[in-house]
């Protein structure tokens, strides 16, 4: 009987007729319409704390977001000292309990998130419109009056140790740690990806109370509010809340020198089958001359999901789900980095896939309709991504940390649609030099070493096993 | 024509008029001073294409989606995963726009495209400039009319989703769980507790006449919804989609197998090893009642009251007080979408990891004290209220969300299931109209022990910080 249901399908599709229609011509694709973003509002408070009002969209909810300059960048060798911090804001402010914190964010129709991330820590609120003053007030007692309640540190310490041990059971995760430590080595804060759990379970609470009152300050904070709100009682919310905020630090500056390659890093995941891979190049940083070229050209190698790069190696040869590049960007530094999961037996082979890639981007230039294709994703996509208020709060405050200037979204997509072949071509010669790669490979090393020193781009170059943590 | 439009809401005043009388009340009372109306047009084609097109002004863009009422937990046995698989067949290219067009065509205009399978639906969907709307509409009526299915799409596409269970399943810890697991135990029918992922050796067995019998069962007009949202003139898209779609040929509804399940009337525990997983997991199951019934609606509430949010009385018990877990994640259809965009049996479900100091019977003791008390006494007035403001800021959120992707989902299973996409106009009055004495009999009924499956993972690797060697 299991193979009733498949006959009947087939009965069905045999007394179906053919088409016989002729199908009409494709229709045109038109110019794009122009997207604008909305227009902001950015002011400072006496103190130096930073404000950027927008008012957008159609429903009637409204984000509350401060971004303070205070994140795993300012911790020192305590790794994840601000994760904890971060945790422990949420656990009561201005002597309401983490319950009562809760239930009244949860009365506005949002929750209150606290987290920490490389450059900020963000207290965020996505709530109904009608409560954006009350919002602010909410977050200005968190960011401002924590109770960091010594009782609770244990539980929450639990916590975090457990999302740490889950992370490092993930490929994705060793790959990474492994690659941040290669690059910026591992006394550098952007090399020290996580801490040991010995490490995290050593906090105290007098660390996390030391490290609000140093790193937290108005001069470090940026408030953002987005969709839809009263403006005039927002206004006076914002200086209710704030203003009596001690100015606190300068913004950190931190020069972050990458340890060049060639290097070849070997995680061994004994009998896993695919290999986790991260091929790195140090890139342009943001706000230079480089960096919309090498952005374009990262879209049309790897970038996009009609990229060469994915469609070869996982829409012609099938030998992976999701490759993908991109260029992450910090304040003063820069890194590219393709990653993909492939099976395991064909990982040597891939890899020549994506050499070939990067050769060919470097040695012949993009055919005109695929260049232009390539800048129109990038301007759809720019309108895309920035057409809900959390997702313009992050493209704003992305910009902000980065130093670029406020026109910077504005000139944004003339400067991506201004990119030629010619220059595409030379940013590939200068973003992906070959013989500086950093890979890292996270697999059965048993199987995939032999086929990397196979590679003849990787003939010459060092191969190290690690261990992570 | 703006979707959202400010109205009056006499019902929900009604409401927060009885909830301010409560003594109690500590919060602000929910203003609910508006009410979501979204604008659109719905007909049906000859050949039984059913069509939402829904206005707004939000960008210059539009978001086409098509929905096939074909889900995994409808495909034939023997085969399972396959619904998922002829999923990837689809963008495989069609007779007048072959392997490729269709994604670059999306790029080269701007845009973004991605299809996914669910219980009851496959789903396709483009965002991209309202520039490309014409073209986009003749790419989806060719891949409805004539997709390729040929050997060698077949094999690319069995080794780009074998790599997508070995990145997802194979070489992730907890993989299965609980999303895939906790359906196979909780239900009977082979139709709702199959491996809906696929065995990789069935997904490999998979042939070009399989695969065009499927398509010919249940890829016709008459099973699917054609959704266009965003910056459209409503004649002038109705005439383009009747050039494209209505030569379509009409072939009789899909008859959908019997996929009912038994009322559970016995408490069901499973547990295995996860070979990766660090530490334990605790996932916990119950069936809900029919959608669209007013138990649905108070099932609705019961989930914000009881997991989502940090107010909520799970989180509150097992992360706040006993420091069980660190978050919890749920809710009805929880892993795979959300308690709209389903039709048939359905699990309201949370889950979390756990530290082994304590036990899965430790756990349920607790998890029972707080579903017992739910069970034993009416919420007030103020807890309700507190979760229709919750449940209405999700949905607005929803509902304006990135790409209209979630306005598309709701408008398209409404006309998909319902033949009614205007219900999304009236899914607050569903859960105005609940009750404190609804809530309590909901809960007897299906938060009973007897209708709950528990399904626990023991972690397998070695230590707690089981990394990479």
């Amino acid at each position: 009987m299991k193979r009733v249901l498949l006959a009947s399908l087939l009965a069905i599709a045999a007394a179906t007729p053919a088409l016989a229609q002729d199908f009409p011509p494709p229709p045109p694709v038109g110019e794009p319409k122009p997207f604008k973003l909305p227009a902001t509002e950015t002011f400072s408070l006496p103190n130096g704390m930073q404000v950027t009002l927008v008012p957008y969209g159609i429903a009637p909810k409204v984000v509350v977001s401060l971004r303070v300059r205070a994140g795993n960048v300012t911790e020192g060798d305590a790794t994840w000292l601000a994760d904890l911090t971060a945790a422990m804001m949420k656990e009561g402010a201005a002597g309401r309990s983490a319950g009562e914190l809760a239930t009244t964010a949860a009365s506005m129709g949002g929750d209150l998130n606290v987290g920490a991330g490389q450059q900020a820590t963000q207290i965020t609120m996505n709530v109904l419109s009608e409560f954006a003053p009350a919002a602010v007030q909410l977050i200005g007692h968190v960011a401002i009056r924590p109770d960091l309640p010594a009782s609770e540190l244990a539980r929450v310490k639990a916590n975090l140790g457990r999302q740490l041990s889950v992370a490092l059971s993930q490929p994705g995760t060793l790959a990474d740690v492994a690659l941040a430590r290669t690059i910026y080595g591992p006394n550098h804060p952007y090399g020290r990806v996580v801490p040991s759990a010995a490490q995290l379970s050593g906090y105290t609470i007098d660390q996390i109370k030391a490290f609000h009152a140093g790193q937290f300050g108005a001069k470090r904070a940026h408030l953002y509010i987005a969709g839809k709100f009263d403006a005039a009682a927002v206004k006076v919310s914002i200086a209710k809340a704030f203003g009596g905020w001690a100015s606190g630090p300068d913004p950190l500056k931190l020069d972050a020198p990458h340890q060049a390659g060639p290097r070849v890093i070997l995680i061994d995941r004994p009998d896993a089958p695919q290999t986790t891979l991260r091929l790195s190049f140090d890139a342009a940083n943001a706000g230079t001359d480089a960096d919309i070229p090498q952005r374009v050209t990262n879209s049309l190698l790897g970038g996009a999901f009609s990229s060469r790069i994915t469609t070869n190696i996982r829409e012609t040869k099938g030998y992976t789900y999701s490759p993908g590049s991109g260029v992450a960007f910090n304040p003063g530094d820069a890194l590219w980095t393709f990653d993909a999961d492939v099976t395991t037996n064909v990982t040597g082979a891939a890899l020549t896939e994506v050499f070939k890639e990067i050769r060919r981007m470097q040695t012949e230039p993009a055919p005109e309709e695929e260049s232009k294709g390539i800048r129109t994703y990038m301007a759809g996509l720019f309108a895309i991504q920035n057409s809900t208020s959390p997702s313009l709060v992050n493209t704003l405050a992305t910009r902000d940390t980065l130093g670029l200037p406020g026109d910077w979204t504005d000139r944004y997509v003339p400067a991506v649609l201004a990119v030629d072949p010619a220059a595409m071509m030379a940013s590939a010669k200068a973003s992906y030099p070959l013989d500086k790669l950093v890979l890292v490979a996270v697999g059965d090393l048993k199987t995939v070493e032999p086929q990397l020193k196979a590679l003849p781009e990787l003939a010459k170059v060092p191969f190290q096993r690690v261990s992570v943590p | 024509m703006e979707f959202l439009r400010m109205q009056k809401w006499s019902l929900a005043l009604a409401l927060a008029a009885t909830s301010l009388s409560a003594p109690a009340i500590a919060q602000p009372a929910p203003a609910a001073t508006q009410k979501l109306h979204v604008d659109m047009q719905y007909f049906t084609l000859p050949n039984g294409l059913k069509v939402v097109l829904a206005k707004d002004t939000i960008a210059p863009t539009v978001t086409i989606a098509v929905y096939y009422g074909i889900g995994f937990r409808v495909e034939p046995r023997e085969r399972t995963g396959f619904a998922h698989l002829f999923e990837h067949l689809m963008f495989q290219g069609s007779k007048h726009a072959p392997k490729g067009v269709f994604d670059k065509t999306v790029t080269n205009a701007g845009g973004i495209n991605n299809g996914s399978t669910r219980f009851d639906f496959t789903n396709y969907y483009e965002v991209l400039p309202s520039s490309a709307l014409d073209r986009m509409l003749w790419l989806e009526a060719d891949r409805m009319a004539n997709p390729v299915i040929d050997q060698a799409v077949l094999e690319n596409q069995q080794g780009v989703v074998g790599n997508e269970v070995k990145v997802n399943v194979l070489n992730q810890p907890y993989s299965t769980w609980p999303w895939i697991d906790l359906p196979m135990l909780a239900n009977t029918n082979w139709y709702n507790s199959h491996n809906f992922y696929g065995d990789l050796k069935e997904i490999e067995a998979a042939t070009v006449p399989d695969a065009k019998s499927f398509f010919e069962a249940f890829y016709r007009p008459s099973n699917a919804v054609l959704v266009v949202a965003g910056d459209l003139d409503y004649a002038a898209t109705r005439a383009a989609i009747e050039k494209y779609f209505a030569p379509i040929s009409k072939k009789p509804a899909v008859v959908q197998p019997d996929i009912s399940e038994p009322r559970q009337t016995a408490e069901k525990y499973k547990s295995r090893v996860d070979a990766l997983a660090p530490k334990p997991g605790y996932a916990a199951g119950y069936h809900v009642p029919e959608r669209l019934t007013p138990e649905w609606y108070a099932m609705g509430l019961i989930d914000q009251i009881l997991v989502q949010g940090d107010d909520s009385r799970l989180y509150t018990k097992l992360v706040q007080q006993t420091g069980i877990a660190g978050e919890i994640g749920g809710g009805i259809n929880g892993d795979l979408g959300n308690m709209f965009n389903y039709r048939g049996p359905m699990l309201w479900s949370f889950s979390f990891t756990h530290d082994p100091t304590h036990t899965p019977a430790q756990i349920t003791k607790a998890v029972d004290e707080v579903i017992e008390g739910i069970r034993a006494k009416p919420v007030t007035a103020v807890e309700l209220a507190r979760a229709k403001t919750k449940m209405r800021s999700d949905l607005y959120g929803e509902i304006d969300g990135g790409g209209r992707v979630g306005l598309v989902d709701l408008l398209a299973v409404h006309a998909l299931f319902d033949n009614d996409p205007q219900a999304i106009n009236r899914i607050e009055e569903g859960f105005a109209k609940v009750t404190p004495a609804l809530i309590q009999k909901t809960a007897q009924e299906y938060l009973r022990k007897t209708n709950r499956s528990v399904y626990v993972v023991e972690p397998g690797a070695k230590g707690a910080a089981q990394g990479g060697k």
